[in-house]
């Protein structure tokens, strides 16, 4: 079993001050393996707060970003699953299921994170996952009106992987569960 | 009375070896044998004392005789006798043997030779607590009632710690007394206690004995609520107040740092026991003002210390800075810090504000703010720009960006109002500070346009505030002044920003005045290549977006932008770029424009440069990329023919498809795995479509794999 | 050997009895030879009797010229040592000469003795009291029989008694103001006082108080004064500062005093003094020595 945490957009100081204090008191170091981050932090202190959580830290570039050297994408394999992560500006139409979906081929990838939108999103499509983790600080976006602040976490665990959506609805976490499980088709093709 | 004598005599005739605490212990045994009162006979001993006058042996003496004499003391309830005037005696008889023996103690001060100075005082502050024991002992005896205290006890005490006059004896016997007796005898003798302070030694360290006595105060009022009363009824903070000013201005050579730990401690003491009077603390910065404005900036790092203890107290007591605000001093105090702890400070104040979730709610409140941390907000004069680690600067100017989040109000009007005093702050703060102080500033205000957008429905005339219009105006002047800092990227980011919450608000001339903005810059300011691709992708996206451009500035936008897109440096970004732009020609939702044959001409234009790109990778013999173009291409083919693009055939999809698998098995181009996937897994997609059956089953049934 | 020891013992016992030998106080005294005994106490215009009883030894007589029975009072000048003078001398004729072949007694009474010394044994002089039993006889060497007994006589408490009180100094060093209550003691009496430092520039180790005894026998070119120390107490350990007050308190009744004796007879004085002594660090002593009177008090007054 394996904890990991996908965040983004989290826009400080530009957009929000920090993260909510429900959140931080959520997040401890030593829980989360690996930590997905889809961009915009935007400064050193959140990239330093995150290490902290957990020194397995993944970050593509968002638009906001001051650390030019993230990579505009990035793949990673974590137990049976591969994951892709982007920041998502790139593609357009913002936060288009369907073009996200050719970035998911583009990456062969079981499992897209990408942001940019602060919306939380989770599809399942062509047997792979589609997962936007919305805004962790709830920032303000000109695509989503009433952003609440969200994050996933992905518990994956053989074949099977547990997608966790934190939300901070009025001041309370509520939590949304959605199940993947990895076909043996999709798996060959990951093989492939 | 024969045994009484011979007791006597045996007691007096060997006092002055230091066998004589052996025949002190005879005395105790004969009060004990009560054959004569225990008065005469204390009596008798303190005064017999006065044989040893060599220091170390007399203090040890007569700390024997004040120990084997505490339970033989007579007092309320003891054995030996217990009424009013025996208890008198007790405390003439402790008294007395304090008074000498804390002569002898500074006598060891003066006495041997001055070479071993040091040494002797190092001893001397060994033997303090013997010279201590009498007052503890004091205060153990039950008939030293309040009255007993203030009009014996305490000013006997005094008057020997007064006029002693020894540094080391003065403030140990001060301290001792603070801590022997109950809290609220001093409450109640405040006066006479702290009368005795001016006149201490200027060396004696007053400041620690008045903090350790407001620190005892405080104690005691936080023991329980009961008490409040009698600290206003005794005047505590006036006396206290006076004193520390009449210490103050008795020692002018008292450090100033020492005059400021004065400070913090009244202050403590005022923030727990008169939590509700603000004007108290006030008065407390005022006091402090008032001693600092006759000297030098402070250097002295100790100092320095205290001022931001002294200026931390109040925000850590309240955890409200709105509190601290009402302080009209607290900035005349910070005044006098040198750059570096003013800025310090203003970091601590924001922390405190962010810890505390505390809004900042009016425009009044945030100018007080910010002339309070208007170290971070400006240069201040005399300050060496070397000097500045940039990492610190970095982290001083985040957290003031973070800080302008929390200036709040729920009311638009005065929100605005806020906005404008932040814009008006914020622009002192010169280019270096801009960069970091202008985006926050512009979501602020971006927000605000959402919820005066939100709130449609009222009636917005002109003569309303704060409408879109002016926000607009101002986040345009506001973004302009990050554009000529110059931050070019980031002004062309926060343009496109507002673009598209002109758009929201239906506000096509705004709108498209950022957008020429944003042009304007990425045509003039932005050089860098890579940055080049990421503007063209922010402005395609957002421009996608818009919906409420008339067809001619709808065109000449769009027009620009793919212009843009085929002029980038590399030919893929090019290709993507130009691709990305047939988006712009086809919205997918009801009433937006789907223009099939310019979406064509776009894609078309994609594999020209594709092509294009091919050839240059086939001359070079580079890698295999642009075959990914192709794939890509394919994709966006893909995606227009599922969207129902009349112009996108199965025909064209099939071409794309052979063309690619021409390339890939062409032996210029090497095989990478990750292109083979993506065409595979295009393919698969395309496969999975056709199986899928239905309508969308058909449309791909020509399309052969 | 035993018969010649036996020819040179007196021929009988004698024993002087006091009248009231089982109800007086008695009080220890010191012999020549060194030990002490314990002997009857008596005061001036006491009345002195009691009873000599002379017993032959078994199978022998003792033959006498007058048996008799002295009360004297002696001085003795140890430079003169043997040779007594005799200031007071009471005789009593016991029995006319004849014969005592058995036990006899001989009852005998001097009335309202005149005994104005107090006994005392000194270092140069002794003064003694005693009677005397004399069996004179013709051609052989009279038997005597010597019986001592103690005077003391008390003062009733003096009206007149002035507290002694003086500055003393060395210029520029040291000036002290010192003070006993009273200059007249009994030989119970404490002796109060407070010495009081007026300027202290020397290094003071610390300070003594000492009881002086003075006996001075003889006159004219023959006098022997002898001065001993009977006690030395220490008032004071460390240096004082300049306006510090140092109380006395000096018991009595541990030392062995005996009243102030002016003039005894002409032949002695036995006078007492107290001594201020201050030491420096450097062990230098600075003194002043005072007289007082001691006087004897009735003890159960």
């Amino acid at each position: 079993m394996v904890l990991v945490l996908a965040l983004g957009d989290l826009h400080i100081p530009h957009r929000a001050s920090d993260l909510p204090a429900k959140f931080k008191a959520m997040l401890v170091p030593g829980k989360i393996q690996h930590i997905i981050c889809t961009g915009n932090l935007c400064i050193k202190e959140v990239h330093d707060y995150l290490k902290s959580l957990c020194p397995d830290l993944h970050i593509t570039r968002g638009e906001y970003d001051e650390d030019a050297r993230y990579p505009e994408t990035k793949t990673l394999t974590i137990g049976q699953f591969k994951l892709g992560l982007c920041h998502g500006h790139q593609v357009i139409p913002w936060g288009d299921l369907d073009s996200l979906a050719m970035l998911q081929r583009q990456l062969d990838v079981d499992i897209l994170v990408t942001g940019h939108t602060h919306q939380f999103k989770a599809y399942k499509h062509e047997g792979g996952v589609v997962i936007n983790p919305g805004s962790a600080t709830g920032a303000h976006s000109s695509i989503t009106y009433e952003v609440n602040p969200s994050f996933v976490l992905m518990d994956i665990d053989g074949l099977r992987v547990v997608v966790y959506v934190y939300e901070l609805i009025d001041g309370e976490v509520k939590v949304d569960k959605i199940d993947f499980k990895k076909t043996a088709t999709s798996a060959a093709a990951a093989a492939h | 009375m024969r045994l009484r004598e011979d007791a006597r005599s045996l007691i007096f005739t060997n006092l002055c070896s230091m066998l004589g605490t052996f025949f002190l212990g005879l005395g105790s045994v004969y009060i004990k044998s009560k054959e004569a009162p225990a008065k005469d006979i204390l009596k008798d001993l303190v005064e017999m004392c006065r044989g040893i006058q060599h220091p170390v042996r007399g203090l040890f003496l007569r700390n024997y005789l004040c120990q084997i004499s505490r339970d033989k003391l007579p007092d309320i309830g003891s054995e030996y006798g217990g009424d009013g005037d025996s208890i008198n005696d007790a405390v003439e008889f402790v008294l007395q043997n304090f008074t000498e023996m804390n002569k002898l103690w500074v006598r060891m001060h003066h006495q041997g030779p001055i070479r071993e100075k040091e040494k002797r005082e190092k001893e001397r502050s060994e033997l303090r607590d013997l010279v201590g024991k009498n007052l503890h002992v004091l205060s153990q005896i039950d008939g030293v009632d309040l009255d007993m205290y203030r009009d014996t006890v305490l000013p006997r005490a005094l008057e020997q710690v007064v006029n002693c006059k020894d540094d080391l004896a003065q403030h140990y016997l001060m301290d001792c007394i603070i801590q022997v007796f109950p809290d609220e005898y001093h409450l109640q003798t405040l006066e006479t206690l702290l009368g005795a302070c001016p006149q201490l030694q200027p060396n004696v360290d007053i400041k620690m004995v008045l903090s350790q006595l407001m620190d005892r105060l405080s104690n005691y009022a936080a023991s329980s609520t009961e008490v409040l009363p009698e600290f206003l009824q005794v005047g505590a903070f006036a006396k206290l107040s006076n004193a520390i000013g009449k210490v103050i201005d008795s020692q002018p050579e008292m450090p100033v740092f020492g005059s400021i730990t004065l400070y913090v401690s009244l202050l403590t003491f005022t923030l727990r026991v008169h939590p509700d009077r603000l004007d108290y603390v006030d008065q407390v910065l005022a006091a402090c003002v008032k001693k600092l404005s006759c000297l030098p900036r402070i250097e002295d790092k100790k100092a320095t210390k205290q001022i931001v203890a002294l200026l931390s107290a109040p925000i850590e007591k309240y955890n409200d800075i709105d509190t601290a605000l009402k302080l009209s001093n607290y900035p005349r105090v910070m005044d006098h810090l040198d750059n570096a702890t003013n800025k310090v400070m203003a970091v601590v104040i924001i922390q405190s504000i962010m810890k505390n979730n505390t809004y900042i709610s009016t425009s009044d409140k945030v100018d007080a703010l910010f002339e309070l941390i208007k170290g971070l907000i400006r240069d201040m004069e005399d300050t060496d720009d070397e000097e500045l680690d940039e990492d610190d600067f970095k982290e001083e100017q985040n957290s003031v960006a973070r800080l302008i989040h929390m200036l709040y109000n729920d009311d638009p009007e005065e929100m605005l109002k806020i906005i404008y005093a932040v814009r008006k702050h914020i622009l002192l703060g010169g280019h270096k500070r801009l960069v970091f102080t202008v985006p926050p500033l512009v979501f602020s205000a971006l927000k605000l346009v959402r919820r005066l957008h939100c709130q449609e429905g009222d009636v917005i005339g002109e003569d309303v505030p704060a409408t879109p219009k002016k926000i607009f105006q101002l986040l345009h002047q506001t973004v302009e002044a990050l554009s000529v800092v110059p931050s070019p990227e980031l002004a062309l980011r926060l343009y496109l920003q507002c673009a598209e919450a002109a758009n929201d608000c239906d506000l096509e001339p705004v709108a498209y005045a950022f957008f020429t903005q944003a042009f304007v810059l990425y045509e003039e300011e932005v050089a860098d290549s890579k940055a080049q691709v990421t503007a063209i992708h922010l402005i395609i996206g957002t421009l996608q977006r818009m919906n409420i451009f008339g067809v001619e500035n709808r065109d000449t936008l769009t027009h620009k932008a793919t212009g843009y897109s085929a002029k980038l440096l590399k030919k893929p970004d090019q290709c993507r770029a130009v691709y990305a732009c047939s988006h712009l020609f086809w919205v997918d939702d009801q009433d937006g424009i789907k223009d099939g044959e310019r979406v064509l001409l776009c894609l078309k234009r994609a594999l020209r440069i594709a092509n294009a790109a091919q050839q240059m990778a086939n001359v070079t013999r580079g890698s295999s990329g642009p075959v990914t173009l192709f794939v890509e291409i394919l994709n966006k083919y893909i995606y227009f023919f599922e969207k129902g693009n009349p112009q996108i055939t199965s025909s064209a999809i099939q071409g794309l498809i052979e063309l690619i698998m021409t390339e890939m098995q062409s032996d210029n181009s090497l095989s990478e795995p990750s292109m083979d996937a993506f065409f595979s897994s295009t393919l698969r997609y395309i496969q999975f479509q056709k199986q899928k059956g239905g309508v969308m089953g058909e449309k791909y049934e020509p399309v052969k794999v | 050997m035993n018969y010649l020891i036996g020819a040179f013992k007196p021929p009988c016992h004698i024993k002087i009895i006091f009248a009231d030998a089982k109800t007086r106080k008695q009080v220890s005294i010191k012999k020549e030879n060194g030990q002490t005994t314990m002997v009857p106490l008596f005061q001036s215009q006491e009345t002195i009797g009691g009873e000599v009883s002379i017993e032959p030894l078994p199978g022998k007589k003792v033959e006498h010229i007058g048996v008799k029975i002295e009360l004297l009072g002696q001085i003795e000048l140890y430079f003169d040592r043997g040779n007594f003078y005799d200031f007071t001398s009471l005789v009593r004729e016991l029995d006319i000469p004849g014969e005592i072949y058995e036990r006899k007694a001989y009852p005998f009474e001097f009335s309202t003795v005149e005994m104005p010394y107090e006994s005392y044994n000194g270092v140069n002089v002794r003064l003694r009291y005693i009677l005397k039993v004399t069996i004179s006889r013709n051609y052989v060497s009279n038997i005597v029989e010597y019986q001592e007994f103690c005077v003391r006589n008390y003062t009733p408490t003096p009206t007149i008694n002035n507290s002694i009180k003086m500055e003393v100094g060395i210029e520029d060093c040291l000036h002290i103001e010192f003070e006993y209550n009273k200059s007249k003691y009994n030989l119970k009496d404490v002796i109060i006082g407070k010495i009081y430092f007026l300027l202290v520039r020397i290094k003071i180790k610390n300070m003594e108080l000492e009881i002086r005894r003075r006996e001075s026998t003889g006159s004219g070119p023959n006098t022997y004064v002898e001065t001993e120390t009977l006690a030395k107490f220490e008032l004071m350990d460390g240096a004082p500062v300049r306006g510090e007050s140092i109380p006395i308190r000096l018991f009595l009744s541990p030392y062995e005093l005996t009243p102030t004796y002016r003039n005894i007879n002409n032949k002695f004085s036995v006078k007492y003094y107290l001594n201020l002594v201050l030491v420096d660090e450097e062990d230098r002593r600075y003194f002043k020595q005072q007289e007082i009177t001691v006087f004897r008090l009735l003890e159960n007054q």
